[in-house]
């Protein structure tokens, strides 16, 4: 009998959940269309075939503004794309080479690189891209400056990597991001190593085994599984954080998707497409971190 | 013996050890010198800080009339002794119990000074602005999002189908999406899903996304927090004859709590940081108001100095409050050994 009362309540408590999520989106949806019959929008995907009109500064691809919207946004993707693929490579050197100088023999190297934590982890990104623009790059002349002869060219027009032009944008953007996500990742590679218990690193130098072989060998493998999980989420919220490029004018798939909403009214739509689009950064993102884990665990089972 | 090893590591030094360690300690020296030396000079002799010192009321309160300046200020005021009464916390109970009621009572004061209201002459969302919104738009959406993150994590913990389901969907979800759209959402889009006669300002709208994107974060740490008790303690308290919910809230979530709290507090701390994000979306906060200086044909061109000294001053905030958290964590540590006595 208690059973059957404990049940009843557990069902109740279940129905008056749904019965609010319901009545909630009732009543929003309900708003919503009232809303978009006042102003006569409606909702409708035909504008993604219309021309958009609009130039873009960045575009990986052929672009003129009497190409579609449906156009205009894949560039938005493959503009974001490149940012997080390129950040995310630079975030991860820069953070390896923090992290494992925090905890090294070196104390000089380690001061250096936990007050680089200290800053860079307390004042928020947006400011630091701002920084970066206005300062890092607009600030500089227009013929630059080539600090390593003709391998690299610094201007206010961006970069000059061996012919390849990077725009100021895009730099800054990149160099914003790979300095904010590196602080974060140090952490997590400090953290891991020292998940790591000190026996295991006395023993294997006590066996006379080089340090670099010991470090990759017997500490690396067994760092892992705390490292991975945690670097995947930091490779998520570097792909988010991406959308902060709108800051500084470039054109990555946040800044199109507001000019495209801005330009066509089309505030649901869009936002929707926005959404839809960029979970595939996180796709990316899992797909390719669950191969980096297996691979790993793998590695370590041999 | 443990001396002797120490004076060892010392004598033989990592300073100038290996060869290309040697180089590499004296190159960084040499460059931290020489950066330091032209930092200072430039700090000193060759910056115009008019940006910062002619500007600080804007810092402040941005835009605010200036008749009515004395209510963020005070409020302002009231904060920060709050946070010092909670510090320097009285053995006195009644105290202890006061000072929960005054941090409850902190947000509508907040919201109600800033707004007016009350016999109070009101003030457009407009004209709000600096380190006092920043703040506000921080506690408030903190407030916020503290109970339903609670929520959600419980609902997540719960074996409840239909309860589980919709918290998991609702966290995993808004972790997916960068809080720059939420929070374009909340300026753009929430008047759609608003019946046509309700209007809510801006600074509603942006604390309403902050409040809907931190309550899934923070339901993930509490999430962990919950899940790091022990089940014994469960079956303990039940065994004792407490009722479940009287389970949850005397045994299982203060606990949980304890141990989510430096989570909870890099989630404020991101919080304050993100707020930064409402400069692009058309608030004057912190940085918003940096950008409208820097505007001003007077100030053109005094990027490195603006945004240094609001570098500066996030820092700080943030810094204290990461020391503030670490103070508390020890305060609420039942390990006795670590609790700082004052």
């Amino acid at each position: 009998m208690k059973l059957r009362i404990h049940s009843n309540k557990r069902l109740l408590i279940q129905l008056l959940v749904l019965l609010t999520i319901i009545s909630f989106l009732g009543v929003v949806l309900n708003n919503l269309v009232i809303n978009l019959i006042r102003t006569g929008m409606g909702i409708s995907f035909n504008w993604l075939i219309h021309p958009t009109g609009f130039e873009l500064s960045e575009h990986a691809i052929e672009y003129s503004p009497s190409d579609n919207y449906v156009k205009v946004l894949l560039i938005g993707w493959l503009n974001s794309l490149k940012v997080i693929i390129v950040s995310l490579v630079f975030a991860t050197i820069l953070g390896l080479i923090a992290g494992s100088a925090r905890i090294g023999k070196n104390i000089f190297l380690s001061q250096v690189s936990s007050a680089y934590v200290a800053i860079v982890r307390q004042i928020p990104l947006l400011l630091q891209l701002f920084f970066w623009y206005f300062i890092g790059f607009l600030n500089l002349s227009e013929s630059g400056f080539a600090p390593l002869g003709s391998i690299i060219e610094l201007s206010n027009q961006g970069i000059n990597l061996l012919g390849v032009k990077l725009s100021a944008e895009f730099s800054a953007v990149v160099l914003g991001l790979t300095i904010f996500t590196g602080a974060s990742i140090a952490e997590i590679i400090r953290g891991g190593l020292k998940s790591v218990s000190k026996g295991q690193w006395e023993a294997f130098r006590s066996l006379g085994i080089q340090e670099s072989i010991g470090l990759r060998v017997i500490i690396i493998p067994q760092a892992l599984p705390a490292i991975l999980p945690a670097l995947t989420s930091q490779y998520l919220n570097l792909a988010k954080n991406s959308t902060l490029a709108i800051a500084v004018g470039y054109a990555d798939l946040y800044a199109v998707s507001d000019t495209v909403i801005t330009q066509t009214g089309r505030a649901i739509e869009g936002f929707t497409l926005l959404l839809l689009i960029f979970l595939s950064f996180n796709l990316i993102i899992s797909i390719f971190m669950g191969m980096v884990n297996k691979l790993a665990i793998d590695k370590n089972i041999k | 013996m443990r001396k002797i090893f120490k004076q060892k590591r010392i004598k033989t030094g990592h300073f100038l050890d290996g060869g290309i360690e040697s180089v590499i300690n004296i190159f960084l020296v040499l460059i931290i010198i020489v950066c330091s030396f032209k930092a200072f000079n430039w700090i000193l002799f060759v910056a115009d800080w008019t940006v910062v010192t002619k500007n600080l009321h804007l810092y402040a309160l941005g835009s605010y009339p200036r008749e009515y300046q004395w209510r963020p200020l005070t409020w302002l005021l009231l904060l920060f002794s709050t946070i010092l009464l909670t510090l320097f916390k009285n053995k006195s109970k009644l105290v202890r119990r006061f000072i929960y009621c005054i941090w409850i009572i902190l947000i509508p004061a907040g919201i109600i000074l800033h707004s007016g209201g009350i016999g109070l002459a009101p003030v457009q969302t407009r004209y709000w602005g600096g380190l006092s919104l920043t703040i506000l738009l921080t506690i408030c959406s903190a407030a916020f999002a503290l109970p339903i993150g609670i929520l959600l994590a419980l609902g997540r913990q719960s074996d409840m189908f239909l309860v589980r389901n919709p918290c998991k969907l609702y966290v995993e979800l808004v972790r997916a999406i960068p809080l720059i759209a939420v929070l374009f959402f909340g300026q753009l889009l929430i008047p759609l899903f608003l019946p046509v006669d309700i209007e809510l300002n801006r600074v509603l709208r942006a604390i309403i996304a902050f409040t809907l994107f931190s309550a899934a974060y923070v339901a993930e740490d509490i999430r962990s927090g919950l899940q790091s008790i022990p089940k014994t303690q469960k079956e303990a308290a039940q065994a004792l004859g407490l009722s479940n919910i009287h389970v949850m809230q005397f045994i299982v979530l203060p606990q949980a709590l304890r141990i989510a709290l430096p989570a909870l507090t890099n989630q404020a701390i991101g919080l304050l940081q993100n707020t930064s994000l409402m400069a692009i979306l058309g608030l004057v906060e912190l940085l918003g108001i940096t950008r409208s200086l820097l505007a001003n044909p007077e100030f053109i061109g005094r990027y490195l100095e603006a945004y240094i000294w609001i570098g500066f001053v996030y820092w700080f905030t943030c810094t204290a409050m990461a020391l503030i958290s670490n103070r508390l964590e020890k305060d609420l540590s039942p390990d006795k050994s670590d609790r700082i006595n004052l």
